[in-house]
């Protein structure tokens, strides 16, 4: 994007970019560091998951500060209104994304506590969800920065894959806990922890939508699938 | 508002070419009012030129009055016109503009400064003679000046000193008020306001001021008859430029003199029908230095005023 | 991004207008007025016409001595060295030579560019060549001028755009090294464009002086200043730092005109 007049309001609206790929980065972590304590039943990772989550709540409210600051002061318009507006939504994403992180981690710890965990052979297919919201996540964030609204689309198409992924897990863990109730209580969690990974998909689907608002001022949410297409196709 | 049916347009154009009429009316009256004007002033000079046509040499220029029309000329009228006008000029001038600059940024404003500006503007409008005959009494009797181009002077200088003052209030008020504030605001004394700003923007508006009083002064002939202007001089006052050091001889300004109009009304007291062309050509030489004089007066205006816009 | 800001009264303070009153002869234009001019800040003052944020304004410089009718009372304090810039004692001059000030319409006088700027060196006697030019480079490359202008300093001040003889005007206050910039209303004459890059200018200008600005834009307040002060009828209603001023006021009077409910 070429300069404003004001160099001050280039540096507000850079300050507040910045702000969110940090806060982008900080929640990546968060949610990667939850997916291999789960991974690997670590239950000091888990209790310092639970505690950085303050961080993030944190950067959401300076972010969104800084946006009602920009509103009051700037009288944004077009490109720049759209970017602060779906600058706030994408901070309440990444900070629900970041409360994910936080549940995954709690129920992480409740099933290490209980220690029958070693019975869930199923969490490979847990982690292999993980890893692809987690590179989901990343995607957007990435696509954000550069306002790629391709990119964008393309998340919102695999958010697809990982409703499928939740829904085949679930089946697949309640025929563990049909055979063995024993794995109910745990089996649970690990259906909570899947849900909140299905959850960060959604997450994710929702900043994609912010960055096609962003970059094309289409509002494409609620649109389905074919919708978004056609919406793609006008320049 | 009702839909405009075609019958209410033809209606309000109606109207339009009937108001517009009144205006075609008033048009050609002013155009008659001004081309009156400009006729009789016209026919006057073109007469004057008739007339004096003959008589409109160099000779003419050159020579002093004589009992020979055809000999007599303007040299002695013209050359006391000047050095008349030469000490009207640097005595109006630096009274009326001081005076000018004063009343609009030093004075404060009550009672007395009312009353002074009111005396001023009326002053403006005192029949010359008066002028006259306060400067025999003042200059010629009570300071005992004499008849000469000094008392002349500054009797005319009286005569249009309102005009500069009045002019110089003019071209003062013309300039904003956020050019007063600018240079206060950086820190001007009154006086840098008034010498850096004030006197130079007002320049072209004293100058034309200046020049029209200057040429009314040229053409005044009651108060200088008054104060007792010689009709016949044939010679010429010292010259104030002198060869040997100081270099400049104040003398003239004791000298008596004869000026232009008083010239032209010696002539036309006379019977002969030469001494009328002599009054008419000098005639047309007074209108043509009054006319150049306004016309110096135009230029001056515009070209300096180019620099100044707000 | 900073939400730890501190209270305003510590921060360093260059002015501090206190218990103000004004009156335009029987008129009580300005009623018990109060407030601080931070350093290096800049201080907006916003209301609706004939609240006062003018005739404040121009008392900081003493403007209304050139008028006869006006009365005025109080304190306005310059630091560090507590002058009071009302006081009869002090003279005018002194007050100007200090605080320079931006009008609303772009007055350059009918002179060059270069003695435009440099005019306040005249008239405080500076004839050194080397100094004028010197400080006519610095003041014109402060106010952002000197890239356009400096191969033609000898032009008349009037060849200039509108933009750009507000520019000039700034250089001119800038040239004295005033500790003060007083702005009245100093972008209403001029297209958007050029309000905004004056109002660029007003931001880096604050790195090097005070400014107070008045303003009957509201978003230009909100842009340019880091303290705003709402007044109305006469009265200071509000002061406190821009962004609480726009995003929450304390007083329902400064909601109501902030978000046009006003009148």
């Amino acid at each position: 994007m070429s300069e404003h007049l004001s160099k001050q309001f280039d540096s507000e609206l850079d300050s507040i970019r910045a702000h969110v790929t940090r806060m982008g980065g900080l929640v990546e972590e968060q949610l990667r560091g939850a997916l291999s304590a789960f991974g690997e039943s670590d239950h000091e990772l888990s209790r310092l998951i639970i505690e950085r989550d303050k961080g993030v709540d944190e950067l959401e409210v300076a972010i969104d500060t800084a946006c009602a600051n920009i509103v009051a002061r700037r009288q944004p318009t077009a490109i720049d209104l759209r970017m602060v507006m779906a600058v706030s939504k994408t901070v309440t994403d990444l900070e629900r994304i970041g409360d994910e992180a936080k549940k995954i981690a709690k129920a992480t710890r409740k099933i290490i506590e209980r220690g029958n965990g070693g019975c869930l052979a199923q969490v490979l297919q847990v982690r292999h969800m993980g890893e692809q919201t987690a590179s989901m996540l990343h995607e957007i964030l990435d696509a954000f920065v550069r306002l790629d609204f391709a990119a964008a689309a393309h998340i919102v198409r695999r958010d697809k894959e990982v409703d499928q992924h939740f829904r085949a897990t679930v089946r697949q863990l309640i025929t563990y806990m049909m055979e063995d109730p024993r794995t109910i209580s745990s089996a649970l969690d690990v259906i909570f922890i899947a849900k909140s990974i299905e959850r960060v998909g959604d997450h994710c689907k929702n900043i994609a939508e912010d960055v096609i608002y962003i970059a094309k001022g289409r509002d494409v949410r609620h649109l389905g699938l074919k919708g978004l297409v056609r919406e793609m196709d006008v320049p | 508002m009702s839909s405009s049916a075609p019958s209410d347009v033809a209606l309000i154009r109606a109207e339009i070419r009937r108001r517009k009429r009144r205006d075609l009316w008033f048009g050609a009256l002013g155009v008659l009012a001004l081309a009156l004007a400009l006729l009789t002033v016209v026919t006057l000079f073109i007469n004057m030129l008739i007339d004096g046509w003959a008589r409109l040499t160099p000779e003419f220029f050159t020579s002093f009055p004589s009992r020979r029309a055809g000999q007599a000329g303007i040299l002695s009228a013209w050359v006391g016109s000047l050095l008349v006008m030469l000490v009207t000029a640097s005595v109006a001038v630096p009274l009326g503009v001081a005076a000018g600059i004063w009343l609009e940024e030093y004075a404060p404003k009550h009672w007395l400064t009312d009353i002074i500006e009111i005396n001023i503007n009326n002053l403006a409008g005192v029949p010359s003679i008066i002028y006259g005959l306060l400067a025999l009494g003042l200059f010629v009797y009570t300071f005992g000046l004499g008849q000469s181009i000094r008392t002349a002077g500054l009797t005319l200088a009286l005569l249009i000193l309102p005009m500069i003052i009045v002019a110089t209030r003019e071209a003062i008020r013309g300039i904003p008020q956020s050019i007063r504030e600018g240079a206060y605001a950086l820190g001007a004394t009154r006086w840098q306001m008034v010498r850096h700003h004030i006197l130079p923007y007002s320049m072209p508006g004293i100058f034309t001021g200046v020049i029209i009083g200057m040429a009314r002064a040229i053409g005044e002939t009651a108060p200088i008859i008054t104060i007792g202007a010689l009709t016949f001089i044939a010679f010429l006052p010292p010259a104030p430029l002198v060869g040997t050091p100081p270099f400049v001889n104040f003398e003239w300004l004791s000298a008596p003199f004869t000026v232009m109009p008083i010239q032209i009304f010696n002539w036309t007291s006379r019977p002969e029908a030469a001494f009328q062309q002599n009054a008419a050509a000098a005639s047309v030489i007074l209108v043509a230095m009054t006319l150049m004089m306004n016309g110096l007066a135009i230029w001056l205006r515009y070209r300096l005023r180019k620099n100044l816009k707000w | 991004m900073d939400p730890s800001r501190g209270a305003i009264s510590e921060l360093p303070i260059k002015a501090e207008v206190r218990n103000f009153n004004f009156h335009y002869g029987e008129f009580h234009a300005l009623k018990d007025v109060t407030m601080p001019l931070c350093e290096r800040k800049v201080t907006a003052l916003i209301g609706p016409s004939g609240c006062g944020k003018s005739t404040l304004l121009r008392s900081f410089n003493r403007m209304h001595d050139l008028y006869a009718g006006n009365r005025y009372g109080g304190e306005i304090i310059l630091h560090p060295d507590q002058t009071n810039l009302l006081d009869p004692r002090v003279d005018p001059i002194e007050v100007r030579m200090r605080l320079s000030m931006v009008f609303q319409k772009p007055n350059p006088f009918p002179k060059s560019i270069y003695e435009n700027v440099i005019y306040g060196q005249r008239v405080r006697g500076v004839t050194k060549r080397s100094v004028l030019d010197d400080k006519a480079e610095e003041a014109l490359r402060a106010a952002a001028l000197w890239g356009e202008v400096k191969h033609r300093l000898h032009d008349m001040a009037f060849a200039l755009s509108g933009g750009q003889q507000q520019r000039l005007c700034i250089a001119r206050a800038l040239a004295t090294d005033p500790e003060v910039l007083l702005f009245d209303e100093p972008t209403s004459a001029l297209d958007p464009i050029v309000t905004a890059s004056i109002e660029e200018l007003i931001h880096q200008l604050k790195e090097k002086v005070t400014i107070l600005i008045v303003t009957h834009n509201m978003q230009q307040a909100a842009r340019v200043s880091d303290f705003t002060a709402y007044m109305y009828l006469g009265e200071l209603i509000e002061f406190g730092y821009t962004e609480e001023i726009f995003i929450k006021p304390r007083d329902k009077r400064t909601e109501d005109y902030i978000t046009g409910r006003f009148g």
